[in-house]
């Protein structure tokens, strides 16, 4: 029965990676033999698949976690598992959902390979570039913090101006943090549950292992500042919760939950870490909340609570929500997708997209609320 | 008819003056000016901006930059009839316009495509010389400055502003 899971997901995850081919961008020189105009051509069928993908994925999560937690799948299984998960996907194409990776590869492109300031000139500066022809923020300077940009430079620079290895660089980069970022969890939670709640969620998935979103490295060394201030190095916690804050700046959220760790840590008081993880969930929920009025609320910046909220199994309601939310945030690709547009009703129906599981999670909440009443009051 | 043709031909001659290309170009704002506390504080962030802007494009963008903040400053201090200042920041502005060609040149030995920057370098040109021009209308030819406790300075306004316009034509 394990095995034939093991090899379904395997099978999932390899129909993942071709179906994400089906997006290839037509200015996409560099993957001109691999475009097929199919996603763009059957939108239609495409959301559907679309769909049928994301309830799949949800499905295998499920079935994931009930089996890590009636201990069917043991420690060295989940392994394997996230393995190759990380195997398959670093293959998939990745503007399937976002071009953010290849604004990552225009603004190293302005640092490292033009030699100028990616916070003043913009993309589009250097005329006849072909990342122009398919990046979509070339009209914006750095929209990154200094961190990240030297920290891409180097999958930039081994990837020796072909686009297709700083592509498998980037995305090996951001997998790599994926790992660390799993393996920093374990030090704090030792809950294969907990861990694996984070790793084998949906999103967590597409977004960083298909996507490559930087999010998750900037969720990595705030992390690991955390696990710096519970083994007493202070000087380095610090130095890497600004690292954090200088990949992204949305950690910075996570700046007065870090200064009551080292003010507990100074009094020599003890420090509840589910406790601080709830805190810290609830931080990077504010600030996924307040994203939209910066620009708008882009689904991978829900991995910035999820790192934390899907850690705390024991917190059954902090753990429904973040699911729902997981899948709706999913779900909020698919009114583009059809319609190909984003005015019209579009924006609406993401919304409604985005809300509907939580509603639809609140509804059965309310079930079973009322039923546990009736059965008390029968007794 | 011929004498109606030459009375409206000359009419025409004598009564249009020197017209001028109006450049879309848009000059900043005045910033701190000479004699307030911040104006050092300003020229200390712009010396280490230098180091900000690095890159051919960047020195580019510095240098015009430079060149437009300076030929504001000169304006506005000229018409408050500060000459000594208003000449040294004259001359500042020449000297960083005088800069951005080059960075543009390098930029285009690294095959940096230049044509838009080239052509706001132009443009830029185009707007500086109206100041210019407009300047040169109203102010003396020579001027000599009687600062309270020091020499006097003969400042030659005519052929500082004239030189500046040939700076920027040169483009």
């Amino acid at each position: 029965m394990k095995k034939i899971i093991f090899i379904l997901y395997g099978l999932f995850l390899l129909s993942l990676t071709l179906f994400s081919y089906s997006f290839v961008d037509h200015n996409l020189i560099y993957y001109q033999k691999l475009y097929t105009g199919f996603a763009f051509n059957n939108r239609g069928v495409v959301s559907v698949l679309y769909v049928v993908f994301v309830i799949l994925f949800f499905l295998f999560y499920f079935l994931i976690i009930k089996l890590i937690n009636e201990k069917i799948i043991v420690f060295k299984e989940i392994k394997y598992l996230v393995g190759f998960t990380c195997l398959f996907l670093l293959f998939s194409y990745p503007a399937m959902l976002s071009y953010d990776i290849f604004n990552y590869v225009a603004t190293a492109n302005v640092l490292f390979h033009y030699h100028e300031n990616p916070y003043l000139i913009m993309p589009i500066a250097f005329i006849g570039d072909p990342l122009l022809l398919f990046t979509h923020a070339a009209n914006k300077v750095a929209l990154y913090g200094p961190a990240w940009i030297v920290i891409s430079g180097l999958p930039f620079l081994l990837g020796i101006g072909n686009f297709f290895m700083v592509i498998i660089n980037l995305k090996l980069t951001v997998i790599i943090f994926y790992l660390l970022t799993i393996f920093i969890l374990w030090k704090f939670t030792k809950s294969l549950l907990a861990i694996s709640l984070f790793a084998f969620n949906p999103l967590v998935i597409i977004e960083i292992l298909v996507s490559g979103h930087n999010d998750i490295v900037m969720m990595f060394f705030a992390l690991f500042s955390l696990y710096l201030v519970k083994q007493k190095k202070i000087f380095l916690a610090i130095v890497f919760m600004f690292l954090s804050i200088f990949i992204k700046y949305a950690s910075i959220f996570l700046l007065p939950v870090f200064v009551y760790l080292l003010i507990q840590n100074y009094h020599k008081r003890e420090i509840v870490w589910e406790k601080i993880f709830l805190i810290s969930s609830i931080s990077m929920f504010s600030i996924f909340l307040l994203s939209p009025l910066r620009e708008e609320m882009y689904p991978w910046y829900a991995i910035w609570f999820l790192t934390f909220s899907l850690c705390l199994p024991k917190v059954k309601l902090l753990l429904y929500f973040s699911i729902a939310l997981s899948f709706g945030l999913m779900l909020r690709y698919l009114p583009f997708m059809y319609l190909g547009t984003y005015f019209g009703i579009t924006p609406i129906a993401r919304i409604l997209l985005t809300i509907i599981p939580i509603f639809i999670l609140c509804l059965y909440g309310l079930f079973k609320l009322n039923k546990h009443k009736k059965y008390e009051k029968n007794i | 008819m011929r004498r109606v043709f030459f009375v409206v031909f000359f009419l025409f001659i004598f009564s249009s003056g020197n017209v001028f290309a109006e450049s879309n170009y848009v000059l900043p704002y005045p910033s701190f000016m000479p004699g307030s506390k911040f104006y050092k504080l300003q020229e200390v962030k712009d010396s280490a901006l230098k180091y900000w802007y690095f890159g051919n494009f960047g020195q580019f963008t510095y240098n015009l930059k430079q060149a437009d903040k300076y030929l504001v400053e000169a304006k506005i201090l000229f018409e408050y009839k500060q000459y000594l200042l208003a000449y040294d920041a004259l001359q500042k502005s020449n000297k960083y316009f005088l800069n951005a060609p080059d960075y543009l040149d390098a930029a285009k030995k690294e095959n940096k495509n230049i044509s838009e920057n080239f052509n706001l370098l132009q443009e830029a040109s185009q707007k500086h010389i109206e100041i210019l021009e407009s300047l040169k209308k109203e102010l003396p030819t020579n001027v000599t400055w009687r600062p309270e406790k020091s020499a006097s300075t003969e400042l030659n306004l005519s052929d500082l502003i004239n030189n500046s316009i040939k700076i920027r034509m040169a483009i």
